[in-house]
This record gives structure tokens, C-alpha cells and sequence, in this order.
């Protein structure tokens, strides 16, 4: 199949998907009060937008989003590549590291609410806490897949640690830290809208377990319609990013 | 004098049991000018011999000299290094790779891509300079190894397997290449290879090592003319030549 084709069928899909949640419902084909139909949830989505109170719960929830992942993504980077630079570092601390990354992170979501309340910081503690696992991981991949041989032809060329770092390092670790990068974000966020959901008193994904509770659908999907075009949106900017700086991984 | 003197170097690796050595009394005299190959099992030490001449590991006894003075650490202006299979940078295109060793002198950027736009066209890549190495074959990623390997024009380039990944065929190309690269610019060669063939095909001189520790058994003098032949590769005495070190090789296994 041609790129053109496959294009073609995914828009195809698309709008199939998009016309059968518009007309399955207006039609009476599925309950509307389950399932409201498209036009009627972007309609509320606009609504919602329009609405001081779900302005300050998404200025909320993106202050918790990026504030977990300023401190999940450099703290979980540094402490990766200490562990796949540093031996010792690295053989005592790898091991718990991993066990520590196979539990689901939910299950100490109530701890974090006894020790933080159900404030901003619980948020943040919580986001960055079900984050920084998969970076620090991801970081020691990165560091791994740095060559010894590149390092080796530039310290012949007469490198300094720092050229090392900047010219070596850097550029063969990029592509799997803009992935990390994306899936860090995946994980942070997923935090960030557990911890909401799960207790307290403000956010975005506070009003969707409100919405989901009162069965207030359209508001429901309109929530959802919302956090997945950011989600997506962010992906794929990384994403593009990843593929300029990687043609050369083959 | 010599462009490089290597005496009495012997090597020990750190480990159990006072450690592997690696080397033993190697004694090497290399002219300048000279087209110089080590042959010699695998794991007997021509690789890390070839790191202490580039000033990358330092040997546990024994001299190194590099046009008269140490080489306590890589001096790219009196060394260049050109490392077996594809050490090229794959994030850079061709001649960004041949230009780095410039790039980290902060040699000026119009000066930097000049001399490598020279350098490509030396080992006949003209009109490659923007490919990424990924888009190379094999041959043309070792022409831009030895490009990169030559850019700050040192006297002496060292090599280490450098054709070992390819096929036959463009091995001998690549051999014939290179004498073309070496009459043009007169370096001193130090060559490791498994190849017999390609040895009697380029050296002045061949140094046979023995199996680990390595110690050089013999130095045989490969009176062939130059220039080189593919013709000459079918005569008697490249045969004998070839058969001695084949022999030497085998006493020392
Ligand atoms: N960094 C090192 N540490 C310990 N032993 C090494 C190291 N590098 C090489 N050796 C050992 O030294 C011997 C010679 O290796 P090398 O110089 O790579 O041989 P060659 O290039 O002739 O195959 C081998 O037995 C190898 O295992
Ligand atoms: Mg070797």
C-alpha cells in the first residue's frame, strides 16, 4: 500500500469513528444519555472553555503536570546516568531500582496522601514519584548506547572530557532521551490525573471523576476530548523532534 | 630519525594472578616514509600495541618514541588513528566526520570544511561530502575513516584492521586505494591485518607477532617495486613471501 493509500484510510477511519459517534446516538441506536453525540459533546467542550472555573482547573493541572516533570525528568536523568556511569552506584542501587519500577505506582498514591494532604505538593510528589522510574531507566539505556568507540576515535583526535560530553555523548544519547522525554510525559501526566481523580478539591481530572460521578456525560467526554488532544499534541511534537534527530539510527 | 621507536615495551593487564600479560620486549624501528604491517594471531596484543602508539594506553616497560619525542597522551598533529569497521560519527554526514578532530581544535569554520573538502576528494569521494554514514558502503565509510584519519596531516597513521569487514574484492580496491593515498602523501604506516595477501600487498616491512604475549618472531622485508600490481600478486616471490610469513605464523600459534 502507498503512503497516500495508507493516509487515506486512516482519515477514512477517522471520520467513520467521529460519524458513527454523531449518528448512533441522534439516532437512537445507543442510549445519548450514555453516549452523547459528538456535535453535542464539542458543543460542551466549547461551553467548558468559555468557563472561569475550568480555566483555573487547567492553569492547575498543567502547573502540576510541568512542575512533576521539572523535577522528575533532571533528578530521574541524573540519577540514571550515575548508575549506569558509576559501578558501585550502579550495582547497588539497579537492582532495587528495578524492583522498585515493576509495582504499579497507584498502590502508594494513599501514602502520598498521608504524608502531602490533598493539595498541589501531593500532586506533584505523587506525579513525579510514578515518573522518575522510567527515566532513570530510560537515562541509563541512553548512557549505554553511547559507543566506546566513539569515544575512543575522539579521545585520539585529542578530546577533553567536556568535548567527550558535548560531541559524543549528547549526540548519541538524543534520540532515546526526546523518547524518554514522550514517555515520561505519558507517565507524569497519567500521576498527575490519578492523583486528581482519586482525592481532591480542584484540576482537571478532579471535575472528570465529578462529571463520570453526577453522569454528567457530555461534560464527561468533552474532559476527555480535551486531555487527549493535549496528551497527543505533546506526543507528537517530541515525536517529530525524534525523528530529526535520529535518520541516523538505523 | 626514525618516525617511530619502540623499545624493549612490554604489557601486563591489570587482573588475577599478577595479571595477563599482553606484550612482551617488542623492539620496533619504523623510517619515516614507511609502510610498515603487523600481522599476528587474534588477542596477541596488536591492538593494544597500536593504543600505546597513539598515546591511548600506556605501557607497563619499554619506550615509545613518535619523531623523537613520548607520546604520554593522543597528539592527533603527529598520529592519526584509523580504527577497524565503521567508527565513523553516524550523526554526522561525511564531512562533518572528517572534519571533527578539526571542529575540536576550533579550527575557523570556512578553513575546517576547505581542507576536508580536500581531504574527500584525496579519497576519491567527491560530491559524498553530505551523505550520512549510514548512506555509505562499507568501502566508501573506511575512505572517510582515513580521510578523517589524515585531515590535520600528521606524519604518522596508524590502522588497525581497518578493511577487515569487507569483502574481498573491495578489500583489494581499498588497499590499492590506499598506496595511492600513501604515495601522495608520504606518511609512515603503521597496518595491522589478518590478511597475508593484503600484508605482502602494501608493506615495506611485515612484523610477524607470536601468540599472546606478543613478542615480535619476525621482520620480513617485502622488496617488491612500487608501484603495486594486482599482477604482482600471481608472481613466485609474492608467494614465497606470502608462504613465509604464513610459516612463521604458524610456529608461533
Ligand atoms: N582493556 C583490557 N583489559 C584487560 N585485558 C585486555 C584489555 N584489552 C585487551 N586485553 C587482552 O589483551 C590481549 C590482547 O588484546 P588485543 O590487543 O586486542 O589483541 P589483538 O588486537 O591482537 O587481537 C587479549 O588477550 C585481550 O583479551
Ligand atoms: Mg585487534
Amino acid at each position: 500500500m502507498s503512503q497516500a493509500q495508507i493516509v487515506a484510510f486512516r482519515l477514512a477511519l477517522l471520520a467513520a469513528v467521529f460519524a458513527a459517534w454523531q449518528l448512533l446516538p441522534s439516532h437512537g441506536i445507543v442510549d445519548a444519555r450514555l453516549l452523547p453525540p459528538l456535535g453535542d459533546v464539542l458543543a460542551m467542550l466549547g461551553e467548558l472553555l468559555g468557563r472561569s472555573q475550568v480555566h483555573e482547573a487547567i492553569a492547575v493541572t498543567a502547573s502540576e503536570v510541568i512542575v512533576a516533570f521539572v523535577i522528575a525528568v533532571p533528578l530521574g536523568a541524573a540519577i540514571g546516568v550515575l548508575a549506569a556511569e558509576n559501578d558501585y552506584f550502579g550495582q547497588i542501587f539497579k537492582p532495587m531500582l528495578f524492583y522498585v519500577f515493576s509495582v504499579p505506582k497507584s498502590i502508594f498514591l494513599p501514602m502520598f496522601i498521608l504524608i502531602f494532604g490533598i493539595g498541589f505538593e501531593q500532586k506533584v510528589a505523587y506525579a513525579a514519584f510514578s515518573t522518575i522510574f522510567i527515566v532513570i531507566m530510560s537515562a541509563t539505556a541512553a548512557v549505554e548506547s553511547v559507543k566506546t568507540d566513539h569515544v575512543l576515535v575522539a579521545r585520539s583526535y585529542g578530546a577533553t572530557r567536556t568535548q567527550i560530553l558535548l560531541r559524543i555523548y549528547v549526540p548519541s544519547m538524543m534520540p532515546v532521551l526526546l523518547e524518554t522525554l514522550r514517555i515520561s510525559m505519558i507517565f507524569n501526566f497519567t500521576g498527575v490525573m490519578i492523583a486528581e481523580m482519586y482525592a481532591s478539591r480542584t484540576g482537571i481530572g478532579h471535575l472528570i471523576a465529578n462529571w463520570g460521578e453526577n453522569f454528567q456525560m457530555p461534560q464527561l467526554f468533552a474532559g476527555v476530548i480535551l486531555l487527549a488532544a493535549v496528551a497527543i499534541l505533546f506526543n507528537e511534537v517530541i515525536r517529530h523532534l525524534e525523528v530529526r534527530f535520529s535518520t541516523w539510527r538505523t | 630519525m626514525s618516525a617511530i621507536a619502540v623499545e624493549q615495551l612490554s604489557h601486563v593487564y591489570a587482573g588475577a594472578e599478577g595479571g595477563v600479560p599482553a606484550l612482551e620486549d617488542i623492539t620496533i624501528d619504523v623510517d619515516a616514509g614507511k609502510f610498515v604491517v603487523i600481522v599476528g594471531p587474534s588477542g596477541c596484543g596488536k591492538t593494544s600495541l597500536l593504543m600505546m602508539l597513539a598515546g591511548l594506553r600506556h605501557q607497563t616497560q619499554g619506550t615509545i618514541l613518535c619523531a623523537g619525542k613520548p607520546i604520554p597522551e593522543p597528539d592527533p598533529e603527529r598520529v592519526g588513528v584509523v580504527f577497524q569497521e565503521a567508527s565513523l560519527f553516524p550523526w554526522l554526514t561525511a564531512l562533518d566526520n572528517i572534519e571533527f578532530p578539526l571542529a575540536l581544535r576550533g579550527t575557523p569554520r570556512d578553513d575546517r570544511r576547505r581542507r576536508a573538502e580536500e581531504m574527500l576528494s584525496l579519497v576519491g569521494l567527491d560530491g559524498f561530502g553530505g551523505r550520512y554514514p549510514h548512506e555509505l558502503s562499507g568501502g566508501m565509510k573506511q575512505r572517510v575513516s582515513i580521510a578523517r584519519g589524515l585531515v590535520q596531516d600528521p606524519p604518522v597513521l596508524l590502522m588497525d584492521e581497518p578493511f577487515a569487514a569487507l569483502d574481498e574484492q573491495t578489500r583489494m580496491t581499498m588497499g590499492h586505494e590506499l598506496l595511492r593515498i600513501w604515495s601522495t602523501t608520504r606518511k609512515t604506516v603503521v597496518f595491522i591485518t589478518h590478511s597475508l595477501t593484503e600484508a605482502v600487498y602494501l608493506a615495506d616491512e611485515v612484523l610477524v607477532m607470536s601468540d599472546r604475549p606478543g613478542r615480535i618472531i619476525d621482520r620480513i622485508e617485502i622488496s617488491l617495486p612500487r608501484p603495486r600490481t594486482y599482477e604482482m600478486m600471481a608472481t613466485d616471490t609474492f608467494g614465497k613471501l606470502r608462504e613465509r610469513i604464513w610459516q612463521q605464523i604458524r610456529k608461533a600459534a
